[in-house]
């Protein structure tokens, strides 16, 4: 299947107090045409800034300085500010984690979502504003009509969100960032608004990368799932083997400190300890201190993401001496 | 646009309605539904119409002297009575409109447009920009504005156009100051980041998010100024250095009255009372502005 996003050895540093901190190191990943591509994660991994980093939306203290992230055949980060902001909305769009900030409290809807077709196609007047309503009828929003004219502050979170998705494919993106877009939701309505995301994907034809540090998320709608931890690529692989058959130690953790079916009267498991910081980032496995399997070498060096088979590549110094290696 | 799955089938697009949307209009009846406002934008209204019709409205030309009428309380003749040389307070109050409301726009409208600008860029660029400007307002800030206004007419020469420029500029800090203050807060919101990821230039989201929501600020501290303006010309005329006689300005008529409290108490009361009139409309006209601009209050 084509490419539309390919991440190498993308690289974001963040300045500290001294120097810069590697906050993303080295990551690679690719999101083909037409698949929902998870990037999980607990807090701090890196995920956030992965993703703004894809759009050059970091802020002054933070800078991409190496890798390569190319979208369909242009080297994002070789393009100017005023490429860029073709790009953005028109090609990549993004929805946030937070809808009810999200949104700018003192302008109409139909002005917020107006405004990116104005912007992106050049569209006036009428033409604007039955895309609009044609858009907030697309993401499931009842009343659409009078909510055109209606404020923010009048719509729940979920309302919100799907206010929030509407704006991201007005102008038909080959790709749709998701950062964290249910984090923010009750349940229902998470399921609600990652069924929207699905359907939405199949109609318009669009790939979607979604943030997630929630492994139900991942197992209802991604198809392959990058595990990241520390700011480094753990494990790569389709959802249903990550979920089946996890391979590093992280992600077995992570599986286990979910509440599923078989854990139901048993006590939850947790992963001991803290994601490390950038600047606490030792010599060895970052992982290791936390690992239940650490041996000796994870001390000492950082183990290469080693591709296991087709699919699935994983970081860990347990598949060192296995055949499939390199 | 392509097809829908099932589960998101959109309803028959109904027409849309049109918007209640003839912006201005829907405005004004906002306003128009709090009571306080109504009046005092009808008294606005009366002044300027007062002022653009003073040839017609006024009884006198303000400068015309009756040598037989000296310091003469309110009478059929001068129905605010006469000042120390003879001139007819009416006639003068009249007159003073035109100058006292355009000194106060002009100067507003300087304080608005510099102040508003300064503002917004030091809170959006941030770093070394806003350090040197907001280090410039800080100086500006620490003389009272007064001061500053008379250092710039001393400069520019006493007229009353230069005490206007003074007064506006000299009230550029404290504005800019409070701008960058409501600024700051939306910088780091979440729409402003969500309007670059959909490609918004920098011009466009100063334009189109921040200055909506400083909209409010804006209105009310403008409306507050209006009043400052009026004052701070007053000021400025009466140590000569503003409006030169015998222009007839409120506030060089309310200090001329002041000379004369004890014996021609219309003198100094009745520009008094036009400016306090002036001045509590506009304020309480920005209370139901800030009101009507504020989404959360449209029911």
């Amino acid at each position: 299947m084509e490419n539309v996003l390919e991440v190498k050895e993308l690289t974001t540093q963040f300045k500290g107090k001294v120097g810069y901190l590697t906050v993303v190191d080295k990551v690679d990943f690719t999101v083909r045409k037409g698949e929902v591509m998870g990037i999980v994660g607990e807090s701090g991994c890196g995920k956030s800034v992965t993703s703004l980093s894809i759009l050059q939306l970091l802020d002054k203290k933070g800078k991409v300085s190496g890798g390569e992230i190319r979208f369909k055949d242009i080297d994002l980060l070789k393009q100017g500010e005023k490429e860029l902001r073709k790009i953005r909305g028109k090609e990549i769009s993004m929805i946030f984690q937070d809808p009810m900030t999200s949104l700018n409290p003192v302008l109409t809807i139909g002005k917020q979502i107006g405004e990116i077709i104005v912007k992106h196609e050049k569209q006036k007047g009428s033409n604007v504003k039955s895309k609009v309503v044609e858009l907030l009828q697309l993401v499931g929003i009842p009343r659409a009509n009078e909510l055109f004219h209606e404020y923010p502050h009048r719509l729940s979170g979920g309302m919100k969100q799907r206010v929030m998705i509407a704006m991201a494919i007005a102008c038909n993106p080959s790709l749709l960032i998701a950062d964290e877009p249910t984090t923010a939701l009750d349940v229902t309505i998470q399921a609600q608004i990652l069924d929207l995301l699905r359907s939405l994907k199949d109609d318009m034809d669009m790939s979607i990368l979604l943030i997630t540090h929630d492994l139900g998320v991942v197992a209802e709608i991604c198809d392959r799932v990058v595990v990241m931890y520390a700011g480094q690529v753990v494990e790569t692989t389709d959802s249903r083997t990550l979920l089946r058959n996890p391979r590093h130690p992280y992600t077995t953790g992570l599986i286990e400190s979910t509440p599923q079916q078989s854990t139901i009267g048993k006590r939850l498991k947790s992963i001991p300890g803290q994601v490390p910081t950038p600047d606490e980032y030792g010599m060895g496995c970052r992982f290791a201190d936390r690992c239940p399997k650490a041996m000796e070498i994870c001390n000492h060096g950082v183990p290469p993401l080693l591709m296991i088979d087709e699919n699935t590549s994983c970081r860990c110094w347990l598949y060192k001496e296995e055949e499939h290696g390199v | 646009m392509t097809k829908l799955s099932e589960a998101y089938k959109p309803i028959q697009a109904r027409s849309i309605p049109k918007a209640p949307l003839n912006v201005k209009f829907d405005t004004l009846k906002k306003i128009m539904s709090y009571k306080r406002a109504k009046y005092c934008l009808a008294f606005l209204f009366l002044i300027v119409i007062i002022g653009v019709f003073a040839p017609i409205l006024a009884p006198y030309n303000p400068n015309k002297l009756f040598y037989d009428a000296l310091l003469q309380p309110p009478s059929k003749e001068h129905l605010l009575g006469t000042d120390a040389i003879g001139r007819d307070t009416l006639s003068r109050l009249i007159y003073g409109v035109r100058v006292t409301l355009s000194v106060s726009v002009f100067a507003l409208g300087i304080t608005f447009v510099a102040g508003t600008f300064i503002g917004l860029i030091c809170a959006y660029i941030g770093g070394v920009v806003d350090n040197i400007l907001m280090r410039i307002m800080d100086i500006l800030l620490a003389l009272p504005s007064i001061i500053l206004a008379l250092a710039i007419v001393a400069i520019l020469g006493p007229s009353l156009t230069n005490a206007m420029l003074a007064v506006g500029i000299a009230s550029i800090p404290g504005f800019a100051r409070l701008i960058r203050g409501a600024a700051l807060t939306i910088k780091s919101s979440g729409y402003v980041e969500a309007s670059r990821s959909i490609g918004s230039s920098h011009s466009w989201i100063l334009r189109r998010q921040f200055l909506p929501n400083v909209t409010g600020v804006l209105i009310v501290y403008t409306t507050l100024f209006i009043g400052v303006a009026i004052l701070d010309t007053a000021a400025l005329s009466f140590i000569g250095l503003g409006a030169q006689p015998p222009t007839s300005e409120w506030g060089t008529m309310l200090s001329e009255g002041k000379d004369y409290l004890y014996e021609a108490w219309w003198l100094a009361t009745f520009p008094g009372l036009a400016i306090t009139a002036v001045v509590f409309s506009v304020n309480f006209l920005g209370d139901a502005l800030r009101d009507v601009f504020d989404p959360k209050s449209k029911g």
